[in-house]
């Protein structure tokens, strides 16, 4: 069952005839991704790779039951892209585009929240319920399918949990990006809720990093409203404030969003607390032999 | 990309709202150029660091031998190490009332906020009396405007007039992508007119690329830097500098802040954050190695890849390079992931030990930079 996305899930790619969107479109469809169109105004009518391709997101509407797009246009054009899949009505958006204006993402979330659609993004590397359905840029070889839910503001570090999980012979049910930004559309607490409503998902891993309260608000949702465990981690112990740690979340203002601050609402939550990237697996391991 | 105070106040003067009328000097001597009969004037120093008031930035002069001396002065003066390469020089104004403005994106409200306090002037951080009026979807609107006057207690014309400023300075932070745009104070002069005082505006730098007046201008306007940040800037390179003795180069920036934090764990200091981003290339992990080793600090490198759209081959061969010309370097790396076979023949042939554990790659790392 996962969430979100499985194998019945169709999927189009805006952007499918640039490097980013062919690359991966080639990678989604490798890894099993029902990519039943793409989109790229200009160059209807052609064909990229046995899909066929539109100028507008509502002719793939007309062709085909579309329940995702993964978009992957550069970031001045990535609103406009989004803005468009939403008035088509798609329920589910990727944004993997990184670098979107903030004052676009404004009106991105506030489109999306007014029509219903869920956004994934931007700043992303997508969602993966592994040997169903991946939608964006993880490696789909790094995970095994299971019943661990991932959240992870990060992209390579929700690999390395991934990773660190299969060699453990551990399978998640789904790894949801949730984004870098300081503004994203489906959140720690929403991607809560979904796991916790999920019959096939048993425990989850909340990935977080320094910067903004979105930590700290998802440990007072999960003390009232999440009774699976939850194992955390939160990364940015070492960051200086007012540095901007590679992402455009990632930052300390003033004395708010440090590490300590996440850690102290986690574990306020009961939510068990790693170290390191591995000591996440070993947590994971002992939650297990507790619920078998 | 913050941007100076003269520069927007020009921000300001092009969307009509209104500021002292005043002009810059590069040197002290320029002030003879400015009419006698104009003075008093006030000279403020153009420095992108906050404080430059109570660090002696800003001085009144009666007459241009006065403002000559004190131009002077302030021209030698650095705030936080920065010199000033401008002061602007304005009218004395009569203050009335002062009020602090700004606009900017609030993340917990998801959107941009109106932001005052009937005490402008102040360090803002300090005020107990802001008040905050968000504008959902930034689907601005006057009343959002004339809500936030009422809350700080204006009345009547003045309300109205508050309203009218704040109309303009949402166009200046929409029409320029701004993170911030600020007027503190924004001040009510002796014959009620509201005027912007001083101006803080900070573009977006995700942004600037739509706005070709901005181009090449993020080199002018860099503060509070690093010398490896500041190169980093320059050549696309996202590097934070710390105190420590391990360089850091890895992919993906949650990737780099755990390894980081990996390192303080095992008992070492990372010297500093860089994220080489996704897709790296031969030549840019090169500049990256270059750029993370220019510091003396630095005793080891500490590289952590994992592969996803990097492919590690193209990282083993500017690992290779480095190895080349600088033989005596300690390197430890961690490659996994995207072509780690074709890495892993690569760094051989180089003579570079890597693994594929984590743990492991930090654990070397901090013993060794013990020992240098």
């Amino acid at each position: 069952m996962a969430v979100l996305i499985n194998k019945n899930t169709n999927v189009i790619v805006q952007g499918i005839t640039g490097t980013m969107g062919g690359t991966h479109a080639r990678l989604m469809k490798a890894y099993g991704t029902n990519i039943v169109a793409g989109v790229t105004p200009g160059k209807g009518g052609q064909d990229f790779e046995g899909i066929p391709v539109f100028d507008t997101v509502y002719e793939t509407t007309k062709h085909f039951r579309v329940d995702c797009s993964v978009i992957f246009v550069p970031p001045y054009f990535a609103l406009d892209a989004a803005l468009e899949a939403i008035e088509a009505g798609i329920p589910l958006i990727s944004v993997i585009t990184e670098g979107l204006p903030p004052q676009d993402a404004v009106k991105l979330h506030a489109a999306a929240k007014a029509n219903g659609t869920l956004v994934n993004g931007p700043n992303c590397p997508g969602i993966i319920t592994p040997g169903e359905c991946l939608i964006g840029i993880h490696p789909g070889s790094i995970y095994k399918p299971g019943k661990i839910g991932l959240i992870s503001r990060s992209g390579t570090l929700t690999y390395e949990i991934g990773l660190g999980l299969k060699q453990a012979d551990i399978g998640i049910s789904t790894a949801i990006g949730i984004g870098g930004d300081p503004i994203i559309g489906i959140d720690q607490i929403k991607s809560l809720e979904l796991f916790q409503n999920d019959p096939e998902t048993e425990m989850i891993i909340l990935v977080g990093e320094i910067g903004g309260s979105a930590e700290e608000e998802a440990a007072e949702y999960i003390k009232s409203n999440v009774r699976k465990p939850v194992i955390g981690y939160v990364a940015g112990v070492t960051a200086p404030p007012g540095k901007r740690m590679g992402h455009a979340g990632a930052i300390i203002a003033g004395n708010k969003g440090t590490a300590k601050s996440k850690r102290e609402a986690f574990e306020a939550a009961n939510v068990k607390v790693a170290d390191t990237p591995y000591e996440i697996i070993d947590l994971v391991k002992q939650e297990l032999a507790i619920l078998a | 990309m913050r941007l100076f105070e003269f520069e927007a106040k020009e921000l300001f003067r092009e969307l009509g709202i209104p500021t002292p009328v005043g002009q810059t000097i590069k040197c002290a001597e320029e002030v003879f150029s400015i009419p006698a009969k104009s003075f008093p004037k006030t000279l403020k120093t153009q420095v992108l660091s906050g404080g430059r008031g109570k660090a002696g930035g800003i001085k009144f002069a009666d007459n241009q031998e006065d403002a000559y001396h004190k131009a002077q002065a302030i021209f030698k003066l650095p705030i936080k190490g920065e010199l000033p390469k401008t002061i602007l020089v304005e009218p004395k104004v009569t203050i009335k009332k002062e009020i602090y403005l700004a606009i900017l994106i609030d993340r917990a409200y998801r959107g941009p906020i109106l932001m005052a306090s009937a005490e402008g002037g102040i360090e803002i951080e300090t005020s107990e009396n802001i008040q905050i009026v968000p504008v959902p979807g930034a689907n601005y609107s006057n009343f959002y405007a004339r809500e936030l006057a009422a809350k700080v207690g204006l009345q009547g014309l003045q309300l109205i007039k508050f309203a009218a400023i704040v109309d303009k300075l949402w166009q200046v932070w929409t029409k320029f992508d701004c993170d911030l745009a600020e007027i503190n104070p924004l001040i009510i002069d002796g014959d009620d007119n509201f005027i912007a005082l001083d101006g803080k505006v900070t573009l977006n730098e995700d942004s600037t690329g739509r706005h070709p007046r901005f181009a090449g201008q993020l080199v002018n306007h860099l503060s509070d830097f690093g010398d490896r940040e500041f190169r980093g800037k320059m050549c696309g390179l996202n590097i934070v500098e710390l105190e420590g003795n391990i360089g850091i180069l890895c992919n993906g920036a949650g990737l780099t802040m755990a390894t980081m934090d990996l390192v303080l764990h095992k008992g070492g200091k990372p010297s500093n954050f860089l994220d080489v981003g996704g897709g790296a290339n031969k030549d840019h992990v090169k500049r990256a190695l270059d750029l993370v080793s220019s510091s003396d600090d630095v005793k080891v490198l500490l590289v952590n890849i994992l592969g996803g759209i990097t492919a590690c081959d193209e990282v083993a061969a500017a690992l290779a390079y480095y190895k080349e010309i600088r033989p005596d370097a300690k390197m430890v790396v961690r490659l996994v992931g995207n072509n780690e076979d074709k890495a892993k023949a690569i760094m051989d042939k180089a003579g570079i030990t890597m693994t594929n554990i984590l743990e492991k790659a930090v654990e070397e790392a901090v013993s060794l930079a013990a020992k240098a």
